[in-house]
This record gives C-alpha cells, sequence and structure tokens, in this order.
C-alpha cells in the first residue's frame, strides 16, 4: 500500500494530458456546487449513462474533478449572497459574507478559491503519502470517538454565542430540538414529526439549510438597494485584479492556518459519515479558538474564511481514503464513484492497491491536477462574479427566492420540501430581526442527529453503560483536547482582563 | 444581510420579538415530548436531555425579560420585526407570492411558475416601475432555469402547459 511514485508520476502527466475533460468538469461542478440542492453525487448520477459509456481512468478522472470542484462552487454563493450551496459551505459566510458588505467580495473569493486549492493540494500529497495510516484512522474511530468529534462542531454554537451567550444558547439547542424530528433509529418511533411522513426520515438538511439562510436573507435584503454597504457600494466599483491578488496573498501569508485546518478537513473526511458541514464548523471553531483576534471572527475575518473552506476541501480527500482503502465510501459521492469503479470491474478495497494500483493512486493524483485547473480557471473569475454584489435587491431578491425553494425540492423530489424550506425562511428572518444566529441553529440541526445515532449505537454496544463514552484511548485524548479547546478562550480572556487590571 | 440585534424601541428596548423563538422552542419541546411518552428509552434520552435544557433556558430568557418589562427597563412590542414599517406591504406580499409559488407550481409547471413569481416579486418590489424590464427578466431567469434545471440536469421539476408543449417541440 505504499506510495509508488513513479506510478503517481506517469499518472499525473496522464491526467494533465486530459485537461480538456477536467477544465469542463470544472465549470459543471462550479455550477452544481453553487446551486442549494444539486450536488456532486445528484450531478454523477444523472450523468451515469455518460460514466458508462467512458473509459474507466477516464470516467474516474470527470467524477474526481466534478467532485473537487463541486466542493469550491458551493462557497461561492455562500460568500457572495449567503446562501451556502451544500452544508459543507455552511460555516463560510460566517465571515465570508461581512467581507461581500463591506465592499471586499472580489478579495474574500479569492481567498475562498486560494484556501481551497491549497488545502485541496496539500491534503491530496499528505493522503498519498499517508493512506496506510490514514486507513487505520477508519479503525480507530468508532462512534465513541465520533460522539467527542460532534461535540467539538457543537460547542462552536458556544463559540457564536459569545455576544449574547444566552441567545446563542436557546438558538443552538433550538436546532437540537429540530434535528431530532423524526423516527428513532432503533425502534423506528415517530417523534414530533406532526404525522407528516415527509419527516420520518428527520428534518431534510437543504430545505433547512436554504429556508435559515437563503430565504431569510432574501426577506432581509429588500430592506437596502443593494446587499452592500454605500462604502461597500464604492468599494466594490472600483474592486479590481488588484484586490484578488490581495486576497491571494493573504491567504498565503497565513499558509499555516490553511495546512492545519485542511489537515483537520482530511481527519474528519476520512471516517465515513462525517462530512464537510462538521469539518468546516470544527475548523471555524478550532480556528478561533487559537486565534489571536477571536474577537474579530464574524465581523469578515479572513482566517475565519480560510478555516472552513480549507477543511471541507481536505473533506474531499479524506472521503476517498477509507472508499479506496477498505471499500467503504467516506460520503455520498465517493460511494457513487465505488458504483461506477465497480461497473467497470475496478473493485475497491485492499486487494485494489495489489490488482490495480493505478486505480488506487489516481483518485489523489487526479485531485491534484483539478486543483491545479481550478486556480487557473477560477481566480481570473473573481471580479466578475463578485459584481453580482451589486445588483439591486429588487431583482436578486426574487431570484434567490425562487432558485432556492426549487433547489430544495431537488434531493427528494418532495413539494413538501419547498413548503419546509419556506417555514424556516420565517424562522430565520425571525431569529435574525430578533438577535438569535441562524447558524446555530443549522449547527444542531445538522449534528443534533448524528450526534444521537453515535451515542446510541455507543450504549447499545455497552449495554447502556454511559462510561463507554470514556473507555477508549483514543476518546480519552480527544475528550482533554475539547476540554482544553472550550477553555482555552475563556483562559485567554481572563488572562487579558487580569493583565489589564494589573 | 447581517443578524440583527434588538435595538432600542424609542426610549426603552423592545422585548416582544425576542421571546417568540423561546416561546416557539418551549411550545415545540412540549409537544415532542407528548409524542415520545410511550416510546422505549432510546428514543427519549436524547429529547429529554436536550428538551430540558431548551426549556430551562428559554424560560430563563423570558423571565429576564419579563423582570424588565416589571421595572419598566424594557416594553413589550413587535415592532423589531416589522421594521422598516415601509417594508412590511412588500415583505408580506412577498412571503404571499412565495406561498402562492409552491402552491401553484405542481399545476402550472416549474418554468411557467417561475416566470409568474418572478414578474411579480420584481414588480411589487420596484413598486410597479419598469414593468418591461421586470417581465423581461423574469423571462429570462425562468426559461435559464428550465434550460439548466429540466433540459441539461433532467431534474424531475412538476410539468405544466410550457414543459408539455416544449416537450412536443423537443
Amino acid at each position: 500500500m505504499d506510495a509508488d511514485w513513479t506510478l503517481i508520476g506517469n499518472l499525473f502527466l496522464r491526467d494533465l494530458g486530459y485537461w480538456w475533460l477536467i477544465i469542463p468538469s470544472i465549470l459543471l461542478g462550479y455550477i452544481v456546487g453553487a446551486i442549494p440542492g444539486f450536488s456532486a453525487a445528484n450531478t454523477i448520477i444523472i450523468l451515469l449513462p455518460i460514466t458508462f459509456a467512458m473509459k474507466p481512468e477516464m470516467a474516474l478522472v470527470f467524477m474526481v474533478a466534478l467532485y473537487c470542484s463541486s466542493r469550491m462552487g458551493a462557497g461561492i454563493p455562500a460568500i457572495l449572497v449567503n446562501i451556502p450551496g451544500t452544508a459543507g459551505a455552511a460555516a463560510t459566510p460566517l465571515d465570508g459574507y461581512p467581507m461581500v458588505q463591506q465592499g471586499r467580495g472580489n478579495q474574500a473569493l479569492a481567498i475562498s478559491f486560494t484556501s481551497s486549492v491549497i488545502g485541496g493540494l496539500i491534503t491530496t500529497v499528505v493522503a498519498l503519502a499517508i493512506m496506510p495510516w490514514l486507513g487505520e484512522v477508519t479503525q480507530i474511530m468508532h462512534s465513541v470517538e465520533m460522539i467527542v468529534v460532534m461535540l467539538f462542531g457543537i460547542s462552536l454554537i458556544a463559540t457564536i454565542a459569545s455576544k449574547d451567550p444566552l441567545k446563542g444558547l436557546i438558538a443552538g439547542f433550538f436546532g437540537l430540538m429540530l434535528g431530532a424530528i423524526g423516527a428513532d433509529v432503533v425502534y423506528s418511533t415517530p417523534r414530533g414529526t406532526f404525522g407528516l411522513l415527509e419527516l420520518y426520515d428527520g428534518v431534510p438538511l437543504i430545505p433547512a439549510l436554504v429556508g435559515l439562510f437563503a430565504v431569510s436573507e432574501a426577506f432581509l435584503m429588500i430592506e437596502g438597494e443593494s446587499i452592500l454597504t454605500r462604502r461597500g457600494m464604492e468599494l466594490m466599483k472600483e474592486a479590481g485584479w488588484r484586490e484578488t491578488w490581495e486576497g491571494v496573498t493573504i491567504t498565503l501569508q497565513r499558509w499555516w492556518h490553511v495546512v492545519w485546518t485542511s489537515i483537520i478537513g482530511l481527519i474528519i473526511g476520512v471516517v465515513p459519515g462525517a462530512g464537510a458541514g462538521i469539518a468546516a464548523f470544527v475548523a471555524y471553531q478550532q480556528s478561533k479558538t487559537y486565534s489571536k483576534t477571536p474577537e474579530k471572527y464574524g465581523t469578515g475575518h479572513p482566517e475565519g474564511l480560510i478555516a472552513p473552506e480549507s477543511a471541507n476541501n481536505g473533506v474531499t480527500s479524506g472521503t476517498l481514503v477509507p472508499m479506496l482503502v477498505i471499500g467503504v465510501p467516506g460520503g455520498a459521492t465517493a460511494a457513487i464513484m465505488m458504483v461506477v469503479m465497480q461497473y467497470h470491474g475496478v473493485i475497491l478495497g485492499p486487494a485494489l492497491f495489489i490488482r490495480n494500483p493505478e486505480y488506487a493512486f489516481a483518485p489523489f493524483v487526479t485531485s491534484l491536477v483539478t486543483y491545479m485547473l481550478m486556480l487557473l480557471t477560477v481566480l481570473p473569475l473573481a471580479r466578475y462574479m463578485s459584481k453580482v454584489t451589486v445588483v439591486s435587491t429588487v431583482y436578486m431578491a426574487p431570484v434567490v427566492i425562487a432558485f432556492t425553494l426549487v433547489g430544495s425540492f431537488v434531493p427528494r423530489d418532495y413539494l413538501f420540501d419547498m413548503g419546509l424550506a419556506l417555514i424556516f425562511g420565517v424562522i430565520g428572518y425571525v431569529a435574525r430581526k430578533t438577535g438569535y444566529h441562524t447558524a446555530a441553529i443549522l449547527i444542531g440541526v445538522l449534528l443534533g442527529p448524528l450526534l444521537e445515532n453515535y451515542f446510541l449505537r455507543a450504549l447499545r454496544i455497552s449495554e447502556g453503560d454511559i462510561t463507554v463514552l470514556f473507555s477508549s484511548t483514543v476518546g480519552n485524548v480527544l475528550w482533554v483536547l475539547l476540554v482544553i479547546s472550550v477553555a482555552t478562550p475563556y483562559l485567554i480572556d481572563w488572562r487579558r482582563r487580569a493583565q489589564a487590571a494589573a | 444581510m447581517s443578524d440583527k440585534t434588538t435595538s432600542a424601541s424609542g426610549k426603552k428596548p423592545s422585548v416582544g420579538g425576542e421571546m417568540i423563538i423561546p416561546a416557539a422552542g418551549i411550545l415545540f419541546t412540549l409537544y415532542y415530548f407528548s409524542t415520545i411518552l410511550d416510546s422505549p428509552w432510546t428514543a427519549q434520552v436524547n429529547a429529554f436531555f436536550v428538551g430540558s435544557i431548551l426549556i430551562a433556558l428559554s424560560l430563563l430568557l423570558i423571565g429576564l425579560r419579563v423582570r424588565a418589562v416589571m421595572r419598566r427597563e424594557a416594553v413589550v412590542s413587535f415592532t423589531e420585526l416589522a421594521k422598516p414599517a415601509a417594508l412590511v406591504p412588500k415583505r408580506l406580499a412577498l412571503l404571499a407570492l412565495a406561498i402562492g409559488y409552491i402552491f401553484i407550481i405542481q399545476w402550472a409547471g416549474f418554468t411557467l411558475t417561475t416566470f409568474l413569481f418572478l414578474a411579480c416579486a420584481m414588480t411589487v418590489l420596484s413598486s410597479g416601475r419598469r414593468l418591461g424590464l421586470n417581465v423581461l427578466l423574469a423571462a429570462v431567469f425562468a426559461l435559464s432555469g428550465w434550460m439548466l434545471f429540466v433540459v441539461a440536469f433532467g431534474t424531475r421539476f412538476p410539468a405544466g402547459p410550457f414543459e408539455a408543449l416544449m416537450a412536443q417541440v423537443m
């Protein structure tokens, strides 16, 4: 399973030759990533006949390029209009959107693109180099360890709530209760579903995301001529290549920040079922915790944008690891890739490295080439994409409502989900008008059901013994790190006050 | 727009609006509890834990706000929700149009409903000005959406007269 660098070099040259396939796939990925409800997984399903007709290595190149670029595409509307295309981009607007309102949309996009590409490149190289050890992460991260990882993400609620802790916690726990809607995982008892069959599987994530962010945003944005502040409008009209380059420079100056937040994404991505949403929130929380300027987070701070964007691209590499090493897909897109490869007679799993080593390393090499081509294709677009923010809200608000509502229909083909998105929109509007953070509600909806699943699984294995939560060495190390991570901001704050008072 | 906090309404802060989310949280949690009373413990444990904390936090906030009102430090009012007041009719019209969009799309189909929604919403928000431009933009967006979602991605949006006609033509 050790990396064969000659083979990897040959694969790299081969993939460069596929630029004509990778570039259109990248552009398609930007589009499907940017529209809520659409995703790389949906798109590959739609285009399955094409992937079946392609040669296996071409199908793999197409799927990996689409996968990588859709992750970046999801960040574009999250930054420009506060609408995350996927759950993985849900932490992106926390600092990306305030930058846009200040007229720094061009710079924000450049930061997002650069940190996504560098994060993706780094994690791809790391994954290639240490794939066997990463494969072992899949083996040691059981339900107990995952409970602690979830709590890392959920503790962001407290971080977000720093301005008004009581309201922040209420928003977070309200989200956790909404996330608990649906049949329980053991006996399928319907809970809090209002008798609606559509809610038996729980609250679907895309309608919640669309409602809390996009629909509520549309109802609020009509308060102004544009989503920009007056000063922001002036800056945006003058924005050009200089701002794009500034964004690149800002990211490069924080290269270490990109490295460690993308590694968080890689490690979380390796765990099957964890997902980019968790990784982005955990990375944001960690970034703020260990920042020298935590008070700047949420106001348009570059590091608050770098962290989630690097992390969610790290997840892309991470989800491929268990698929290749143990034959268990790390996420929906990886699962569909696996089906396509099996159709072509390529069986993924430990034997892959002996039987078809070219397919074992190919996804990472393709990721590498894709990220390099992405930077070349997307950076020049930043200054043009950011101009969307000067469009009058008279036109923007209706378009946002119409296209995000239909986006919420796509994952399940239920009209019910459009209504649900509108209900979440009203909740989001009330929350934002009265000082509750919609991101805290979303964290609850996103992580609540996962936490419950892992918690119940741990309790079932231990036959109801709660001490199972402290039964593993890795888990205990994570518990200690969690306590340190939660306590650190308070300790730093306490020390600063003590120093100021002295 | 960024999250807004309840600010001073006149001389005293208004606290009515910020009690809506806690009140909704309490009501929903009580309803949720009522659906799991006879369920096995595995279905209850998470909800009782999370729900109890939510109720406690919500009651604490409501209690603090009620105390502020009783001390005449704040007033109960929901004006923060409707600010700016001049936009209330437009906002309600936009909400009504969005509700209408969801109901009509199942009969009129994606393209026609999207066109009607966009044209009406843009006209409402622009106070009836630039009608021609609004209709033109609505048509462009609706047709672009149809080409992208229905033709290119094959999304199974509800079909209506327009989709049926285009299916015949294509």
